[in-house]
């Protein structure tokens, strides 16, 4: 009697092991990922995500990153495929991932299919708001296996956004126009982070009406909603700082004499590239727009 | 020695060229695999499962197939084009017919078809509807009584060319601005690894294009003669047009359908041709199958390992080849006279 | 009269478009034959319509009104490759451009004998050797067409002709662009491919004096109608090609040949430019 429990003991513990290996997750697309264990080789072709991975203390994870993954700068000593346009698949193959982590804003729709082709599980992630950011990293905590390491990363940030959501809030909102490129003119629209996070920072995007998320503006228009405050962002930094692409040139803007930003010398250009990579540091770029944005906010 | 003969001599060693650069490119890449390890995979001795295996029989060959077949077919389109407006310089890039494939094909993304076997076909019935409606338009600008004018034709394929990317770019600005790269990554060209099924039918409909161009080779070169002396020999001109526009416009299509708009194959290789097998369209339709091939081979395996892991586009490289190609055929051999 | 061509109440017009001098524009009620074996010339001024008669012969173009048959056939009804094994044209100019050989010329020539095939046969090789043999351009053979001079083009233009083994062949404007060496030349050769061959030639010329002296029989074309035809002496006379050319000629004979001779009458002013003192 106590051998036959015993080898029932046995095997309902291997039938309960063997499942609770293998795991099914719903990436942020709604696509269903089914993998056979815990990833433990993750290759990264969204910067943010690798900088969350980072943040997240789960480099270990991590086994390949894009050119454009660089931050922190820990993440260059990971091997890189390639571009997040052209991702070189062989290298992407040697590197023996078991889970591919790419998103639809960057990435093209014919890698997801080579990477369904060559049976490489992908998770897709798609990150446009701060509530979608800290579901990301609570996801990413458990692809990871460092769902502890969540908590206290996302409270630090929701933290700091609430502050700066209350230093601001007894004051006017003034207009703001943010400049994401200068020529053609680029500007966030409403399905744009940058147009929360000018929210939050207790302005009030000008071109957050605009239905897509980064538009074409015409430079008339936007001095025609005349802005209180003009951001340029200048990339400057990302490009290695030789090239002049993406140097905001604020003297091309200080000739509109009549934009309010520009007769109250409200017009600033300063390097927030950090607010155009989705990853926990947007929470930096977030607290030095705000106090751009009110500066008496933060005396 | 006969024209048979020279042919078959002439196919014979591209062939062996083929298969010599295949091989080159089935052994580099930026998977760092050590020569054993593909040859392994290759004889099926490696497991299923394993790198060498995956990358060397589902990255590599279907690409190097992939390579040969849109090299060939771009090649054969060049001879085809040359043969109907009688002048060197066509080819489907400079007549403004890649273009047009590529406006269809930008349509058909917009519907959203991708890389299975009936998405595929559907792509490639966009990209031949859209090269046809170039060559049309290119066609229709240039002739004039007597034949086609040179310098109108080419004026005409640029225009042409310009007025589809154009197009293109219009669609562009309707599309998500984070599907941009993906989309001007497409236009410069990309041999991808295309699943088989998508393969054999990239196979057939090359392979069409291409017998249909070969059983009028040998009209295609009476049209030399001028199209009034040809008809005078018994030629059908008006139905032989028809059927070298068509095929040139499939082929083109097939391949923009497949791996985006590659130019100046079409053009540096049957130039390269002519200048060893002579100007008999007989002996270039076929050679330029096998030539045209290597040709976009060896560019695409430069392609692939420049500037690993990053890849360039093969389009880069075609055009960093075929330009300088392009600018010394027209100072020199065919300078045009006023 | 063992007639190899007829033209029967011919009738033809291009669509407005088309209209250039040298087709002309109307041909009406053009009624004649070609006798098997002689010499034939079409002239006529530019726009009478001589172009348009060869295009129509060949059928490039559809005759509109009446019938023009070949051997007895209607040719409307003979499929263009078998024309084609009947009628070969000799074109006023070489194509441009030509990049092939003067033998790869030559052979195009055999492509009615044998359409389907791929390359050329043995024997087609053997008859286009023949045929440059016989205008005298074998040497030339492996040349580009284009490295050939005028004359020596017209010969392998015609040596192509040849080899495609007509019994009518044609020849539009054979003289137009030749040095006068080249003119005689091409004379001689018509009336030796015809002596030797016994080949039937329609000859088409702007110069009266070759039409003169080569053909057996000539065809005044003007304003699309027929003004009269038959042996030279009949045809040459002053008053109708006066009236046709619409300019004063006079018409003598040839000592040596015994054929006309046509002169243009020059206007007074040049004829005072020419008096000295």
């Amino acid at each position: 009697m106590r051998r036959a429990l015993a080898s029932v003991v046995v095997l309902v513990v291997a039938f309960a092991a063997a499942p609770a290996a293998a795991l099914t997750v719903r990436d942020m697309m709604g696509h269903e990922v089914t993998l056979p264990a815990p990833p433990r080789r993750i290759v990264s072709l969204v910067p943010s995500v690798t900088e969350i991975v980072f943040a997240l203390g789960a480099e270990d994870r991590l086994v390949g990153r894009t050119d454009y993954c660089e931050y922190p700068p820990a993440a260059r000593g990971k091997p890189s495929v390639g571009g997040m346009v052209n991702p070189s698949l062989e290298t992407l193959v040697a590197l023996k991932p078991d889970l591919v982590i790419a998103t639809d804003e960057g990435n093209r729709e014919e890698t997801f299919q080579q990477l369904a082709r060559l049976r490489i599980p992908t998770y897709l992630v798609h990150a446009t708001r701060l509530s979608a950011l800290l579901d990301l990293i609570g996801r990413v905590g458990e692809l990871t296996g460092h769902a502890a390491a969540v908590a206290p990363l996302a409270d630090g940030l929701t933290r700091r956004v609430d502050a700066v959501r209350r230093a601001v809030a007894p004051f006017p909102r003034p207009r703001v126009l943010y400049v994401i490129w200068p020529e053609p003119l680029i500007v966030p629209g409403r399905e744009s982070l940058l147009t929360e996070l000018i929210d939050v920072a207790g302005g009030e995007s000008v071109t957050g009406q605009e239905r897509q998320a980064y538009v074409r503006f015409s430079v008339e228009a936007a001095v025609a909603l005349a802005p209180q405050v003009i951001v340029l962002a200048d990339h400057a930094s990302a490009n290695g700082g030789g090239s002049g692409a993406g140097r905001p040139e604020p003297e091309k803007w200080r000739r509109f004499t009549s934009v309010p930003a520009i007769r109250a010398g409200r017009l600033h250009s300063v390097d927030l590239s950090i607010l155009h990579r989705y990853g926990p540091t947007v929470v930096d770029g977030l607290e030095s727009l705000a106090r751009l944005i009110h500066p008496e906010a933060f005396r | 020695m006969s024209a048979g003969r020279r042919l078959a001599l002439a196919l014979v060693v591209l062939t062996g060229a083929l298969a010599l650069v295949a091989a080159i490119s089935l052994f580099v890449g930026s998977a760092a695999l050590a020569p054993g390890a593909v040859l392994r995979a290759l004889a099926g001795r490696a497991g299923a499962e394993s790198v060498e295996s995956i990358v060397t029989l589902q990255i590599r060959l279907p690409r190097v197939a992939a390579a040969a077949l849109a090299g060939g077919a771009l090649a054969v389109a060049g001879v085809a084009f040359q043969g109907l407006t009688r002048n060197p310089l066509a080819e489907p890039a400079v007549l403004g017919v890649s273009s047009g494939a590529a406006f269809g094909v930008v349509v058909a993304q917009i519907f959203g078809l991708g890389l299975s076997v009936l998405e595929a076909l559907g792509v490639a019935s966009f990209a031949f509807a859209g090269a046809l409606l170039a060559a049309a338009a290119v066609y229709l600008v240039a002739v004039v009584p007597g034949g086609l004018s040179i310098q109108t034709l080419l004026l005409a394929g640029v225009i042409v060319g310009i007025f589809f990317t154009s197009a293109i770019t219009v669609l562009i600005s309707i599309v998500d601005f984070n599907r941009l790269g993906g989309v001007v990554h497409w236009l410069l060209g990309n041999l991808a690894p295309i699943p088989a099924a998508s393969l054999a039918l990239f196979a057939a409909l090359a392979l069409l294009g291409f017998w249909l161009v070969l059983r009028h080779a040998r009209e295609l070169n009476l049209l030399a003669l001028g199209e009034e002396a040809a008809v005078q020999l018994g030629v059908d001109a008006e139905r032989l047009k028809r059927r070298i526009f068509v095929a040139a416009a499939l082929l083109t299509g097939t391949v923009v359908a497949f791996t985006g708009p590659i130019g100046f194959v079409g053009l540096v290789v049957p130039h390269l041709l002519r200048g060893v097998l002579g100007q008999d369209n007989r002996l270039l339709v076929p050679t330029a199958l096998v030539g045209g091939g290597i040709f976009l081979l060896a560019a695409d395996t430069l392609a692939r390992n420049l500037v690993s892991p990053a890849e360039l586009s093969v389009g880069v490289i075609t055009s960093f080849c075929g330009a300088p190609v392009f600018v010394y055929l027209l100072r020199t051999r065919y300078r045009v006279s006023l | 009269m063992n007639a190899l061509v007829e033209f029967a109440s011919v009738g033809f017009t291009y669509p407005q478009p088309e209209r250039t001098r040298e087709g002309g524009f109307t041909l009406t009620d053009v009624s004649f034959g070609i006798a098997d074996g002689e010499v034939f010339g079409v002239i006529g001024p530019n726009s009478a319509g001589k172009t348009t008669l060869l295009r129509l012969l060949t059928r490039v173009v559809a005759a509109e009104r009446g019938e023009i048959r070949l051997e007895g056939r209607p040719i409307a009804r003979l499929a263009h490759a078998e024309l084609a094994r009947r009628v070969a044209v000799v074109p006023q100019d070489a194509p441009r451009p030509f990049p092939f050989s003067v033998e790869q010329l030559v052979l195009m020539g055999r492509y009615p004998h044998g359409p389907g095939r791929f390359f050329e046969s043995d024997d087609d090789r053997v008859l286009a050797r023949a045929a440059m043999a016989a205008t005298g351009v074998l040497e030339l053979a492996a040349l580009p067409l284009e490295q050939l001079s005028g004359g020596e083009r017209q010969r392998a233009m015609l040596a192509r002709a040849l080899a495609q083994e007509p019994r009518l062949l044609v020849l539009d404007e054979p003289t137009s662009h030749l040095d006068l060496r080249y003119q005689a030349e091409t004379a001689a050769l018509i009336r030796r491919v015809n002596a030797e061959r016994g080949m039937t030639v329609l000859l088409v010329s702007h110069d009266l004096n070759l039409a003169a002296e080569v053909c057996d029989r000539l065809l005044l074309l003007s304003r699309g109608r027929v003004a009269r035809v038959g042996p030279p002496a009949a045809v040459l006379e002053r008053e109708r090609l006066e009236a046709v050319f619409g300019c004063a000629v006079s018409v003598e004979v040839n000592p040596v040949s015994g054929r006309p001779v046509v002169q243009v009458a020059w206007p007074q002013e040049v004829r005072r430019a020419g008096r000295v003192g």
